[in-house]
């Protein structure tokens, strides 16, 4: 193809030339897409290095390229890096890119927050990698189990970047899940469906529900081990029997979800794909949605599955072994419908194609395994051991990492406007695919042979020495797949074949805009009729049959910002949830019953518990609304200087601080948190009051208000819990 | 899989077995079907028009039906499987195993050792696992499986060794800097041998105060860290050395226990352990040699 004449157009979004500041100030879906695919393509490099030199330290026994140390950094960060940095990022790009233009939508639903979370990504993802200048990077293990992660045992800073690292990097998470999740409930153009959404925007959709529900139990436990370094509380350092389980159990509550979290989008990106280059629709469009949101749910009950060794009862063992082999199930019934979706179809074996044939592969393997360590006898043998490092690799590697290479070879030209190569894409292909096998198989053998993971070095035993450097071998094979990647991506941007609105004759709507897409994505409103509605336009005759655009009733109701914030009170509520989990384990009530003063703090709450009427008063009054909420402030800020007296009143008389016992740690954290979330509430009544003097509020500001006033019930609703937990118990104690 | 040596051992094996073989069928099954469907399906530039079912509801069903039956079977067995390897067993020998960072302490009630397991062969031990610090991860493929020691927990952990021999094992559970040199020694030998060696851990340190090597220890911090019973060392930090001599590595398995690494381990110990815990020590030769010779002669 000879180059094209006319100017080509700025990648990303289809504009003569996107300048440098929009880059940094663009609100477009498609440019927050494009920096979170590009910040996870740097990270999943960073990440590759560190695994790199973890390979060729591990290439043969007693080797000492890197010290304990070193090594330590290196494959916590390795871990942290590949699953924060780079998977989970890298699925928020392609939604962020994607989900919009293919539910037929202008942008999403909240394009700064969006912004937001993309920036703070990006900022986290720097702030964790610059302990490696400042001395020390975390080096605990992604899981960073208690109470290695306590003082005691680790004084350098690295935990602590650790910890807020991943405060940080749960709030980008939550604020981006709020905003694709409102996309897909409310964007979706007319005509489409829940029924006939694309399955990716599905599978988004169950990811950010997944994000929801997960993450805040990671900020959560992040939190209180930040509490416990910085202000010495007690949450984790073992002054009382389970407190290291308290961590596994927060840690993996969110840990295993997490991995459907890096895995669902990539079905979804395989959900596509397959039809488009078999030519033949998706199969069983109905079973793959319900084993999606199957899975997800599943995903919740499965945490303690990495515990089998940690000290169980028998019935926990016996209840997270059977949710866990439940899970296999929904997963297996995604495998089946992608083999029935190719059986009778003509192939066109793309790199597309290559790559997702390469996952369904691979995902097998990882998923079989999977099943072996829910078994728990099995996992006595297998946990902690190069095993699990193979099977979860075969997951990680051979699943989400060779879907995304799929999905990249699939949407790069829609993004860029230009093909990726197709001999170097093939390149990659076999490279990665035989890299990756010499690098994780033998990993199955020589754990069960005794190889513990996360080990600097190794005894010479056996043939451990030979495997090990096979997988050398093999992760240096993946590099060097990855360098062609590099050079197919760098090579196809200066001089790649145009691409065109649709190279792959395919069947969802981000094919039917040019590539890459103008501001605004669509220049008339989509027409669409069922799940394919680009075969309905290419083929009129051979239509689809058409789906019923069916009742959504309360959703549609419910403006966009008010339903963002029902999903961000329910993460709220496990992020409280896991704060509370770990009060109780510590068992306060006999401290808690002599220092405090419940009845005053009763009086106090009756203060907060009034401010819901005067809130629901000025929801719906029209004519007096500013003197609702300028009372609705006030009780507000009476309970707040209530829960402030009382601090001090505690902390000058000396009579409990965070750091003098667990029920202090427990009380000021708890308490400190729902005061904070007042204390928010109370800038956001305050910000709402503001804008009630503008004439535009009615139009502009009842979303707004309508959003707070549900938030603000919310933190009423803690305080009921907490108060009834910290307070009201010790009366019955 | 390692050796199986324990009936508790075997009973895993056989429930991983019956696992194993249903998983490679249906890996076998899986790869299969793709790879019949690459090379059936793929286009060969005749325009075979593709088919254009969309689902078929009975298939769909079997095959939702089919894993979780499978599953079911899987599921009954590793319950009697479990119960098979948790039962306690009434007579047992009872070992308390302490993780240390990076070392293990056994105890046999008032015989302390560390980093040599033994047993005695084809009588039940019961081993309570926990840790003095963070969480450890007791492992010797050839024996059982896993249990973490975790602090202020304790979790037991039936053996039944049925053949003698010696087996490796090691910490499994990522414990900071030189969990890699974490390693366990398990010794399985006849009761009577096991008898003669758990009377000779018993005594006192071989010991005369006279001895220049006994003085060099006695008269520095050593003893801050160690014990050697019989003595005014006792410290509990570092292993119990009262029969170091008898155990055949040191540091947790990085070096043979002769005399050249006992002055290595002595002069410099994070030289041949990277961040283990023993600061160096600069004595002169003298002090060094009878000091290592000493060391060597507690049996």
């Amino acid at each position: 193809m000879t180059a094209t004449t006319t100017p080509v157009p700025s990648i990303v979004v289809g504009e003569e030339r996107l300048s440098l500041l929009s880059w940094f100030a663009g609100v477009d879906h498609k440019i927050v897409g494009a920096l979170y695919l590009v910040g996870g393509l740097t990270f999943f490099v960073l990440g590759g290095l560190e695994a790199l030199l973890i390979r060729l330290q591990l290439a043969q026994p007693g080797a000492r390229l890197l010290t304990p140390e070193q090594y330590d950094q290196l494959f916590t960060m390795h871990g942290t890096t590949m699953i924060f940095l780079a998977a989970v990022p890298l699925l928020f790009g392609f939604g962020n890119y994607l989900v919009p233009l293919m539910l037929g939508a202008p942008e999403v639903a909240f394009p700064r927050l969006n912004a937001l979370s993309v920036w703070l990504y990006l900022f986290a993802g720097i702030l964790l990698n610059f302990s490696f200048l400042s001395a020390q990077a975390p080096d605990v293990g992604w899981f960073a189990y208690a109470p290695l992660t306590e003082r005691p045992f680790s004084s350098g800073p690295g935990v602590d970047y650790w910890a807020a690292g991943m405060i940080l990097l749960g709030a980008s998470s939550i604020a981006g899940a709020l905003n694709l999740a409102t996309t897909f409930l409310r964007l979706r153009c007319r005509g489409m469906s829940l029924t006939s959404a694309p399955m990716f925007t599905w599978m988004v959709f169950v990811q950010m529900v997944l994000i929801l529900g997960a993450l805040p139990a990671l900020s959560g436990a992040a939190l209180l081990l930040l509490m416990d370094r910085q202000l010495g509380a007690h949450f984790f350092d073992g002054q009382y029997a389970g407190a290291a389980l308290i961590w596994q159990h927060l840690f993996w509550f969110f840990g295993h979800p997490e991995v459907y979290i890096v895995i669902l989008p990539v079905f979804g990106m395989i959900s596509e794909i397959i039809p488009v280059f078999s030519r033949k629709p998706l199969f069983g469009f109905g079973f793959l949605v319900a084993s999606g949101i199957a899975i997800a749910f599943l995903s919740f009950l499965v945490w303690a599955h990495h515990m089998f060794a940690a000290g169980l009862s028998g019935a926990e063992l016996t209840f997270f072994s059977a949710a866990s082999m439940a899970i296999a199930v929904p997963t297996g019934v995604k495998i089946f419908n992608w083999l029935a979706t190719l059986w009778g179809g003509t192939l066109r074996l793309r790199t597309p194609l290559l790559f997702a044939l390469g996952f369904i592969g691979m995902f097998v393997i990882g998923g079989l395994t999977g099943v072996s360590v829910a078994v728990v006898p099995f996992d006595w043998q297998a946990t902690d051991s190069y095993y699990v490092v193979g099977h979860m690799h075969y997951v990680l590697f051979g699943g989400t990492i060779l879907g995304v290479f799929a999905g990249l070879y699939y949407w790069f030209p829609k993004v860029t406007g230009r093909l990726l190569g197709e001999g170097l894409g093939r390149v990659h292909f076999w490279t990665t695919l035989v890299g990756m096998n010499l690098a994780f198989l033998p990993m199955h053998w020589i754990g069960l042979e005794g190889m513990p993971r996360r080990v600097w070095t190794y005894p010479n035993v056996a043939d451990w020495g030979l495997w090990n450097l096979v997988e050398t071998i093999g992760a240096s094979l993946i590099v060097i797949g990855t360098l062609v990647l590099g050079v197919n991506i760098a090579r196809s941007l200066r001089r790649g074949a145009v691409a065109g609105p649709d190279p792959w004759d395919a069947w969802t709507l981000e094919w039917s805009v040019p590539s890459p897409p103008p501001p605004g994505n669509f220049a008339a409103a989509p027409a669409v009729r069922s799940r394919r509605p680009l075969w309905d336009l290419k083929h009129p005759d051979r239509a689809d049959p058409p789906r019923a655009t069916g009742d959504e009733g309360w959703l549609a109701r419910l403006r966009p910002s008010t339903l963002a914030m029902f999903l961000f009170i329910g993460s709220e509520a496990i992020f409280f949830g896991s704060v509370i989990v770990a009060y109780i384990a510590a068992r306060p009530v006999i401290e808690a019953k002599a220092i405090l003063d419940v009845p005053r703090t009763f009086l106090f709450s009756l203060f907060l518990f009034s401010s819901s009427a005067t809130m629901v008063l000025a929801d719906r009054a029209v004519a007096r609304r500013r003197l609702w909420l300028l009372a609705t402030l006030a009780l507000g800020a009476i309970f707040l200087a209530g829960q402030g007296s009382e601090w001090l009143r505690l902390l000058q008389a000396d009579r409990l601080t965070p750091s003098a016992s667990l029920f202090g740690s427990g009380f000021f954290t708890l308490t400190g948190l729902h005061g904070m979330h007042v204390l928010v509430g109370l800038v956001a009544i305050g910000a709402v009051t503001l804008l009630t003097r503008r004439p535009d509020f009615a139009r502009r500001g009842r979303g707004g208000l309508e959003a707070v006033s549900v938030y603000w019930h919310f933190v009423d609703a803690v305080w009921v819990v907490i108060f009834s937990l910290v307070y009201l118990w010790t009366l019955f104690a | 899989m390692p050796q199986v040596t324990t009936p508790q051992l075997q009973s895993i094996l056989d429930i991983s077995t019956f696992v194993f073989a249903v998983a490679i069928l249906i890996f076998v099954g899986v790869e299969a079907a793709l790879l019949y469907a690459i090379f059936r399906f793929r286009e060969r530039g005749d325009d075979r028009p593709a088919a254009r079912f969309v689902s078929n509801q009975r298939l769909e069903i079997a095959w939702t039906i089919a894993p979780l039956a499978v599953l079911v079977v899987v599921f009954a067995l590793m319950l009697g499987a479990m119960q098979r390897i948790s039962a306690a067993p009434a007579d047992a020998l009872v070992v308390r195993v302490i993780g240390h960072q990076w070392w293990w302490e056994f105890r046999y009630g008032d015989v302390v050792t560390a980093n040599e397991l033994h047993l005695p062969v084809g009588k039940p031990a019961l081993l309570e696992i926990t840790s003095a610090d963070v969480i450890h991860s007791f492992w010797v493929p050839s024996l059982a499986g896993k249990r973490d020691g975790v602090p202020t927990q304790i979790q037991r952990l039936a053996i039944t060794p049925m053949q003698e021999g010696t087996f490796g094992g090691a910490c499994a559970e990522f414990c900071g800097q030189e969990h890699a040199w974490m390693l366990i020694t398990v010794v399985v030998e006849s009761a009577d041998q096991f008898q003669t060696w758990l009377d000779g851990q018993r005594g006192p340190a071989t010991t005369s105060t006279s001895d220049p090597g006994a003085q060099v220890f006695l008269s520095s911090t050593c003893i801050n860290c160690h014990t050697l019973r019989g003595t005014s060392a006792s410290g509990t930090a570092g292993p119990d050395l009262t029969h170091f001599a008898s155990r055949a590595t040191l540091g947790a398995g990085v070096a043979p226990n002769d005399d050249a690494h006992r002055a290595m381990w002595i002069r410099d110990a994070g030289a041949l352990k990277p961040g283990a815990l023993m600061p160096p020590f600069a004595f002169s030769e003298t002090q060094l040699a009878d000091l290592v010779r000493y060391l060597g002669s507690l049996k």
